[in-house]
């Protein structure tokens, strides 16, 4: 590809919020109920209804806009875009194009090492429109989604290849899961993605095209890369790269035109005069800001710092249910505890197919656990067999060690009798150790370990051990 | 036949009480009233089966307010459950809502009886009641004139004495100019005081329902019924319980008034001007103090209306797509051609015509060139209207600029359509109550009107001078009565 | 000659609007949306007081509604008003595709 040539890209995103209601009725917000059972007279635009506003779309909304780092705007309003189509009753839609909840926002992506901020133009509200599904010559309105609230996220150009759309489109729906805004499940449309491409070989951005309603994340990625190809090789044959609507074929890797932007679109948009400003007291944004989960990049920083691997710190944080587990558990030796959620817990978990949460383990057993284990005074070998009674009993870690009779030893004279006699039949290994090998220490325990049939207490051997290695 | 329904609404009440007479009485009066004043053209919609049937459920009730039984028109913008609401329009000559208006719903409560749906301009957009789908309603003092518009049907019932109550709906001048051209008492209050809720959309901003009455007493009653926050509608405000009668027959005395000088400028007939200028005299003759004010852009206020009313209407009729109720044609080729024949063949040249307005002033530049513009000024005149109430009670002026015109005179002339609105609008652009009150007649025994304006949510004030200027004038203001003069 | 708008422009103003206009119509509105135009023009020139917009004439801001369910209705009532349906869909001639 020709070097001299800068892609930019920018997404346009619109994510369905998780409200029970719609944006500007009180019917119902849920997905795949039967056609046109989820409507009122309001998402049917009958003659003199009216609108309000959902109070937890617009927390939603601000949670994203605070997430995202946005300035808020305190005192706006909603404007009407007016169009005609069949999929959008009232022949125009609320939406906000002056004054958006957010503006100005950013957020940090990680490509290849380097870490970028991605800025993001604004947030802002709007109601989603009916779905259709076209038939011959017919067409069918379902008007369940019609009015669900919507969030459009507005990137500035700042993307520079399909890594970086990647990241940060999969930043974007990570952090969105993580509030609880919205599914973000393309393949529902609860999320849905618009690609802007263009390329120049100057500072001035180039004419862009959109390539609409993406498939997938991958996919955006890709139209960044073939869409940028495609105008590269326009531009190197002498033609001009035009102002024009494309969608992405997945089958042949390749964007298809749809249709030649017309000059400007006419939507009149002017203020929505059924509804007054909507303000935003100090306070309220306070309250929402404190409300706000622990975003996944400070979780992940923190996970670091803790000493977890970022492959696991990544687990971590794709399982949601896990991390929000470790909540409040900061202080507890966090290597051990995500080696266990992530490993026989989670195993469990998938065998049983049931949530962590739905399970007897409690934050306060998990914690008595992980001590336990951390100083030695349960084995890993214990912890796999009192691992359904842990997570199906209100028992603690303790209370089933000694009711099931599993006691580690910590009986010394018998254990100072086992490392006697495990020192005899290694004498080699004791002379490495003499000789300053770590290693020889680390394979005493383990034969220590495997005489005992697992059930010594490993600190204490381990004092015994040493103990006795430097009387020889 | 008996004449229960020319008794004041008190005296219906006793007679209700005492059981005397039943609902159903007042109810088949009404409709026998209807039948003989056909001719009027002021109904679109009779409900006469629910009526009757709502009527006789009556008569196991115990009669728990003063407008328990009281037979109510209602115009044909505002939605009522199961009975057909046309806007007066080809578009909507078949829709039957599913919902009721949030005002239908208190006057069920309060339980008055719908009696019909009134005619009216097709979607409210007219000053003359001429552009109805089902043709004008007449003028019962003289049946060659209009009974102006849009609220025309509504405004001859209750001048004609079908029925005793009847609501309006003013977006720029449809309660007040009716009234004044049929002589009867129409309130438009204060932006936000009644729910729009079930109001076909003209301009959002600007809409506003009102009570139509005989008298400003009946007026009061039942805007106190009206008024209320909704829930549904966001700009419904919140406000306490009052009672809009409670200054009536309150001493005028001491009462500050100011007429805009543009109220008296050249624009407004010689007859009418008079007219005014009599009241003046009356007022200050008894200890009220009348002011020549400025109040700035009111000259604008029309302009303004272009802009503003048209915008928000080609958006709010924009649902009249023929695809989920009302008109549609035949076997459209395309949804392009669903919408561009539906529209054509549904709507009426007038309707069209604002519409087309609205979308041009919106269209590409226009809309921050114009419409914000307009939105500022708007604020201005608000202001300015503010500023003036610091000194003064009450507004006043005439309602309209002549008396009711032939129904034959030219519809499309632009200079008489501006003259129709220019007084009322202003009121509408500041989200101001105004109201008209009958002080008089022409020589041809056509109804002059006034117009108070009051502060915001001072209606009570303007009952007050309304109901002073009622008794004072004293006058016979049924169609074919004697007129004062 | 009188002030027009040109036909094209009329014509974008009866797209915008969805209304079909005969030619007759067309060469009316190109008259009187330039007279009209002409009129709101001279608002340009006014000095307003200050750059606050009135969009709705109350003064309360929005009070926001609970995220609850309360309302719903059936597509049989639905039904009764359309001009076209199908099971339990509203019809139209088919969509241009996007």
């Amino acid at each position: 590809m020709n070097k001299e040539y800068q892609v930019t890209a920018g997404a346009e995103v619109h994510c369905e919020l998780k409200s029970n209601t719609k944006m500007f009725s009180d019917s119902n917000n849920h997905y795949g109920t039967f056609a046109n059972t989820n409507i009122n007279e309001i998402d049917f635009a009958y003659p003199g209804v009216l609108p309000t506003v959902n109070s937890y779309a617009v927390e939603l909304a601000l949670k994203a806009s605070l997430a995202f780092h946005c300035k808020i705007n305190k005192k706006m309003h909603f404007d009407r875009k007016n169009y005609f189509y069949p999929d959008l009753p009232k022949g125009y839609q609320i939406t906000q194009a002056r004054s958006p909840i957010g503006v100005d926002g950013y957020l940090e992506i990680e490509v290849d090492g380097i870490t970028k901020k991605i800025g993001i133009h604004d947030i802002h509200m709007e109601e989603d429109t009916c779905k259709s599904t076209h038939y011959k010559d017919k067409s069918f309105l379902d008007f369940n989604r019609n009015g669900v609230p919507l969030i459009e996220i507005v990137s500035e150009p700042d993307i520079k290849s399909d890594k970086e759309m990647i990241a940060y489109l999969e930043k974007l729906r990570e952090t969105l899961l993580y509030l609880n805004v919205s599914d973000c499940k393309i393949e529902e449309g609860s999320m849905r993605c618009d690609v802007n491409v263009s390329v120049s070989k100057t500072e001035i951005l180039g004419t862009r095209t959109e390539t609409k309603n993406v498939g997938s994340i991958s996919s955006a990625g890709m139209v960044v890369m073939v869409e940028a190809k495609r105008q590269i090789e326009e531009l190197e044959r002498g033609n001009q790269i035009r102002e024009e609507t494309r969608r992405y074929d997945e089958k042949t890797n390749e964007t298809v035109l749809m249709r030649v932007k017309e000059v400007g679109n006419d939507y009149r948009y002017f203020p929505e005069p059924d509804i007054p400003f909507l303000v935003l007291e100090d306070d309220y944004i306070e309250k929402v800001k404190s409300s706000l989960e622990i975003l996944p990049d400070e979780r992940r920083k923190l996970y670091l710092e803790k000493g977890i691997s970022l492959v696991n710190a990544n687990k971590l944080i794709q399982n949601k249910q896990l991390s929000d587990f470790l909540l409040g558990l900061e202080d507890i030796d966090l290597v051990i505890a995500s080696n266990l959620l992530l490993g026989d817990i989670s195993a469990y978990l998938n065998k049983t197919e049931k949530g962590l949460t739905s399970t007897k383990l409690t934050k306060d057993k998990f914690k008595e656990l992980v001590s336990k284990l951390s100083s030695g005074e349960i084995t890993n070998k214990v912890f796999k067999e009192i691992l359904n009674d842990l997570m199906e009993t209100d028992s603690s870690t303790l209370e089933i060690i000694s009711s099931r009779g599993i006691q580690t030893i910590s009986d010394t004279s018998y254990l100072t009798e086992l490392v006697d006699k495990v020192l005899k039949e290694n004498e080699a290994s004791v002379l490495d150790y003499k000789a300053g090998k770590d290693r020889a220490l680390k394979y005493l325990m383990g034969q220590i370990m495997k005489e005992s049939k697992g059930s010594a207490n490993p600190s204490l051997v381990n004092q015994l051990l040493v103990e006795e290695l430097t009387k020889r | 036949m008996s004449k229960y329904l020319d008794k004041s609404i008190i005296e219906i009440n006793e007679l209700l009480k005492k059981k005397e007479i039943r609902p159903i009485d007042l109810v088949e009066e009404a409709f026998s009233r209807i039948e003989e004043n056909k001719d009027l053209n002021c109904f679109i919609t009779l409900n006469k089966e629910n009526a009757i049937e709502e009527a006789k459920k009556l008569e196991d009730l115990e009669v728990d307010n003063l407008l328990f039984g009281i037979p109510i028109a209602v115009k044909d913008n505002i939605s009522t459950k199961d009975l057909r609401t046309t806007c007066a329009s080809k578009m909507l000559e078949n829709y039957v809502p599913i919902y009721d208006a949030t005002v239908v719903q208190k006057i069920k409560d309060k339980h008055m009886i719908i009696i019909g749906k009134t005619n009216m301009d097709e979607f409210a957009m007219g000053s003359t009641s001429r552009t109805s789908y089902f043709g004008a309603p007449k003028n019962p003092w003289n049946k060659e004139k209009i009974t102006g518009g849009s609220s025309g049907g509504s405004a001859a019932c209750i001048s004609q004495r079908i029925v005793p109550l009847a609501l309006g709906s003013d977006t720029g001048g449809s309660i007040r100019q009716p009234a004044s051209y049929t002589g009867i008492v129409g309130m438009k209050p204060t932006y936000g005081r009644i729910s729009r809720y079930g109001l076909v959309a003209f301009a959002s901003s600007l809409d506003q329902i009102g009570p139509m009455t005989r008298n400003v007493y009946e007026n009061a009653l039942l805007l106190n019924e009206l008024v209320g926050h909704d829930t549904h509608d966001l700009t419904s405000v919140l406000r306490d319980k009052e009672d809009f009668t409670r200054l009536l027959g309150k001493d005028i005395k001491g009462m500050k008034i100011g007429i805009p000088n543009y109220f008296l400028s050249d624009i407004v007939s010689n007859e009418i001007k008079d007219k005014i200028n009599e009241m003046i005299a009356l007022l200050r003759k008894k200890g009220v103090t009348v002011d020549f004010i400025d109040i700035d852009y009111i000259e604008n206020a029309v302009t303004l209306y272009q802009i503003i009313a048209m915008g928000e209407a080609s958006s709010n009729l924009a649902r009249f797509d023929g695809v989920r109720f009302g008109y549609s044609i035949k076997n459209p080729e395309s949804v392009e051609d669903l919408y561009r024949k539906t529209r054509k063949e549904g709507f009426g040249k007038e309707v069209k015509r604002r519409i087309m307005v609205g979308s041009y002033l919106l269209s590409g530049e226009n809309a921050v060139t114009y419409y914000n513009k307009a939105l500022q000024i708007r604020d201005d005149i608000r202001k300015s209207f503010q500023k003036a109430f610091k000194t003064y009670d009450l507004i006043i002026g005439p309602t309209t600029t002549t008396v009711a015109y032939n129904l034959a005179q030219d519809l499309d002339d632009p200079i008489q359509s501006f003259l129709d609105d220019v007084l009322v609008i202003p009121v509408n652009m500041a989200g101001l109550p105004g109201m008209n009150v009958p002080i008089g007649f022409n020589k041809e025994n056509m109804p002059i009107g006034m117009h108070i304006i009051g502060n915001s949510f001072e209606e009570a004030k303007m009952y007050q001078l309304a109901a002073w200027i009622e008794r004072e004038l004293n006058l016979n203001l049924i169609p074919g009565g004697n007129a004062c003069e | 000659m009188e002030e027009k708008l040109e036909l094209y422009e009329v014509e974008h103003v009866a797209d915008l609007a969805r209304i079909e206009l005969t030619e007759e119509e067309k060469e009316q509105y190109a008259i009187n949306l330039k007279k009209l135009l002409n009129e709101v023009e001279k608002i340009s020139e006014i000095k307003n007081y200050d750059e606050e917009l009135l969009i709705t004439p109350v003064e309360h801001t929005v009070s926001l509604r609970e995220d609850k369910n309360e309302s719903g209705i059936s597509f049989d009532k639905v039904k009764k008003n359309a001009p076209r349906t199908s099971g339990n869909f509203v019809e139209v001639p088919v969509m241009i595709h996007e």
